[in-house]
């Protein structure tokens, strides 16, 4: 078994708004006078390491975990789920 | 529906295109529209020497005198709450909040009716966490106290939960602003967030019934912006202080589309309006999304030529977004263009009025049945039921949900949650108030809408009378199954004849209301409780008026007000002592709420009352009791004296939830001149014992005996929520 570095992004779906976003747009960014920034959106950011027999199969662990747990809420939020490093040996 | 677009194509000689068929789509849904209640609702009684603007604008506005308004109105939120609670009921706050605001009155109130099934299941604890949070966290932080509201528990709303709530709103009479469109020329700005895909097809959503697929039928679910709502309320007062403001409305349910369509059929004008100049969330939105999406935090300003650098200069000065889309007309038509193309034109009627329904109604075969069941033995220990009555559920004390909102801010809360029948607010500018409360007996409700119905406006205006006030207009949110099912609509139709009858004889106008169907499990076919929440508002002349329920001091004497009848069917004892559902519920009398309310309106005037509390759920007993736990004092009564018409059993004396009764708090020594009141106003009145410096509840009976510590009835009333729910 490997271990595999595995990140969560969770946000607002694109379609809904993204209070946080806008704000830290609006009242940050272009205040600060970045004027050439637009479209901010916030999220949530998860990384963990996962004991599998492949990424793919990382993957899936993740992915029915953050179902399961209700990590993200899928009326309004998106969840993506990314293999970033494949593996290095794990411990033990 | 084919016999709807057949109306559509007589109307306009042609067929709609894509757009058109969409706005009327959304229009004639019965979110919209009210196709099928709007028959039955016209019974309401709308008129009063205080009514300024009743039913068929955003809010019902009152005169309370000397120059000031208040508006209110309550509105369902049950489809999206079910499926997120927590974004649901946040923007249900929203929504009702705009609908106050858009009348320019300042939200100064929230209030809220909850639902859900039985509190021990998981989805239940859920649905109920996070609803209460979603309130919560909006209201706290737009800065309006949530003052009120009621929880209700029954396996009807265990699929479907119902989230009610109510805004109530103070204002100047001389600056009223209507959601109207009167002036061809005027400028019609959209001001708040971008417009973006959500939310399209909500309303449609709303007039569904509830399926496993539901939660995949994502975009009706908003996020609330509880930040920006704050500034838009701010905002929108000082934009209408300029003068310039000729019209203003919320965008909710159908959006643009049934903002557009409303304010000017109500203003005998048209529009035109140019799509590309709206702003927008997402670049590439079609001109069919931007009319029919239903994004939160969105206003639409009319406003005067001559006043539009003035208003618009108020917006840039909160950083509020707000693009000018279009100006009112002289055509009657909404007519929509988009990069110069005309992409719909449609005349406002045909948009604003939807041909009405006239749905079929049937009493449901079953209800004969459940109306006679056998009388339960009487327990042998009856103050182990009432220990046990006052853990259930449904009459246990709130306070874990009420204490996660500000109830507070704005300091004009005076009555706060759980002191007394209402909250109670003060006006700010002179020393008077006003006192509200939303109360429904879903299963009263059940098991017979007329009578049931009748007893919710009845309870709310008890409750508001029992803080000092006097009932001067009523707002409704009724909810209820498929109204395509006949035996729905016979209850949505009973229900109305209900508060018509009760409103009618209390002389409270109707001033607005909202309707929700389609409350029901499709799975099961199961429908929820008929259920149409009541709010009354009351007006406080006088500061001094304002009276809690708890005990305050020992020798007080105790009198029942209104008399008791063997009413046990939907009773609380009957649903948690006996596992029993139904029964024959009380009868709703006009007659004898006018005169209990009279004897306690005038008794409260005259001084001689320290507490008050109406008689609902659990009956008397529990009104003692919570009174008493209230005060931290034990009483000494003759059960023996309490007013009544053929109750033979004990039980049925202490649980009785027969309508028109209050207990009441006195002075010693004002037992002539209470008896005297009752006397003139009718109504029945007895002293049943006094308030005493002890820890227990003694209650004699005859040769019989009831002892309840007070510790322990505590215990069972405040600790119970918490037992059943965990920590919120």
């Amino acid at each position: 078994m490997r271990e595999y570095l595995v990140e969560v992004i969770i946000q607002n779906k694109e379609m809904a708004k993204d209070p946080e976003g806008e704000t830290i747009e609006r009242d940050l960014i272009h205040r600060g006078g970045y004027d050439s920034i637009r479209a901010v959106r916030s999220g949530k950011y998860l990384r963990m390491l996962v004991k599998a027999d492949g990424p793919e199969r990382a993957r899936e662990i993740v992915v029915k975990m953050c179902n399961e747990l209700r990590l993200f809420n899928p009326v309004v939020h998106s969840c993506s789920v990314k293999v970033r490093a494949s593996g290095r040996k794990g411990g033990d | 529906m084919p016999e709807e677009l057949d109306y559509v194509i007589g109307q306009l000689g042609r067929e709609p295109n894509r757009i058109e068929l969409g706005m009327l789509e959304l229009m004639y849904s019965e979110h919209c529209s009210y196709k099928s209640s709007r028959p039955i609702l016209k019974i309401l009684p709308r008129e009063g020497p205080r009514v300024l603007v009743g039913p068929g604008y955003d809010a019902g506005i009152v005169d309370i005198g000397n120059g000031y308004v208040v508006a209110f109105k309550i509105e369902s939120h049950n489809h999206p709450s079910a499926i997120d609670p927590y974004n649901g009921a946040a923007t249900g706050i929203g929504g009702i909040v705009r609908d106050i605001l858009c009348t320019n009155c300042r939200p100064v109130a929230l209030l809220d009716s909850l639902r859900f099934g039985p509190p021990r299941k998981g989805r239940t604890k859920w649905l109920l966490k996070y609803v209460v949070k979603g309130i919560s966290d909006y209201g706290n932080r737009i800065g309006v106290p949530t003052v009120a509201g009621e929880v209700e528990f029954d396996e009807s709303f265990e699929t479907n939960c119902l989230v009610n709530v109510a805004c109530v709103g103070i204002g100047r009479r001389d600056s009223i602003v209507l959601a109207k469109m009167e002036s061809p020329g005027d400028y019609i700005v959209l001001m708040g967030s971008s417009t973006g895909r959500d939310g399209i097809h909500g309303v449609t959503f709303a007039s569904k019934t509830i399926t496993a697929e539901s939660e995949e039928e994502r975009p009706s679910v908003q996020i609330g912006d509880p930040f920006m709502k704050k500034m838009i309320i701010e905002a929108t007062l000082e934009a209408v202080a300029t003068g310039f403001v000729a019209g203003l409305k919320d965008l909710g349910g159908a959006g643009l589309t049934c903002a557009l369509s409303e304010m000017s059929f109500k203003g005998g004008t048209g529009v035109e309006v140019e799509l590309e100049r709206v702003h927008l969330r997402e670049e590439d939105m079609t001109p069919y999304e931007i009319m029919l999406s239903e994004s939160q935090e969105r206003m639409l300003f009319v406003v005067k030529p001559e006043g539009l650098e003035r208003v618009l200069g108020v917006f840039r000065k909160w950083g509020l977004p707000h693009s000018v889309i279009g100006r009112v007309t002289d055509t009657g038509e909404i007519l929509v263009k988009y990069r110069g193309e005309v992409v719909a034109r449609l005349p406002s009627k045909l948009l604003a009025e939807a041909p009405v329904l006239h749905r079929r109604a049937k009493r449901p075969r079953d209800l004969a049945k459940a109306l006679k069941v056998p009388k339960p033995r009487e327990p042998k220990d009856l103050g182990r039921a009432l220990v046990r009555l006052l853990s259930s559920p449904n009459i246990a004390s709130k306070e874990p949900i009420y204490s996660q909102y500000d109830y507070e801010v704005g300091i004009r809360t005076i009555v706060k949650p759980g002191d007394g029948d209402a909250a109670v607010l003060r006006l700010l500018e002179e020393p008077r108030a006003i006192a509200v409360k939303a109360d429904c007996n879903s299963r009263h409700c059940r098991l017979d809408p007329f009578n049931g119905h009748a007893g919710a406006v009845a309870e709310s205006a008890r409750n508001v009378v029992a803080v000092g006030a006097e009932p001067i207009a009523a707002v409704d949110c009724c909810n209820f199954g498929n109204p395509e099912r006949p035996e729905v609509f016979w209850q949505f139709s009973e229900g109305i004849r209900g508060l018509s009858y009760m409103l009618e004889g209390l002389g409270i106008p109707c001033v607005g209301g909202n309707v929700s169907f389609y409350n029901e499990d499709e799975r099961t076919g199961r429908a929820v409780n008929p259920t149409t929440v009541v709010v009354t508002l009351g007006l406080v002349e006088e500061l001094d008026w304002v009276t809690t329920m708890a005990f305050k001091e020992h020798g007080d004497e105790i009198f029942a007000v209104g008399r008791t009848y063997a009413e046990m069917g939907g009773s609380e004892y009957y649903h948690w002592i006996h596992g029993i559902s139904g029964g024959r519920p009380p009868r709703a009398s006009p007659g004898r709420e006018r005169s209990s309310m009279a004897i306690v309106k005038e008794a409260i005037r005259r001084g001689l009352i320290d507490a008050a509390h109406d008689c609902s759920k659990g009956g008397i007993a529990v009104a003692l009791a919570i009174m008493a736990i209230k005060g931290g004092l034990g009483i000494d009564v003759d059960l023996g004296r309490i007013p009544r018409s053929g109750v033979g059993r004990l039980d049925e004396l202490l649980f009785s939830e027969s309508y028109a009764r209050f207990v009441i708090s006195a002075r010693p020594g004002s037992a002539r001149e209470l008896r005297a009141i009752a006397e003139r106003h009718g109504g029945a009145i007895s002293r049943l014992g006094r308030v005493v410096d002890s820890s227990e509840l003694f209650m004699r009976y005859g040769g019989r005996a009831i002892r309840c510590g007070l510790g322990e009835l505590r215990e069972a009333w405040n600790g119970s929520m918490r037992r059943y729910l965990g920590e919120l």
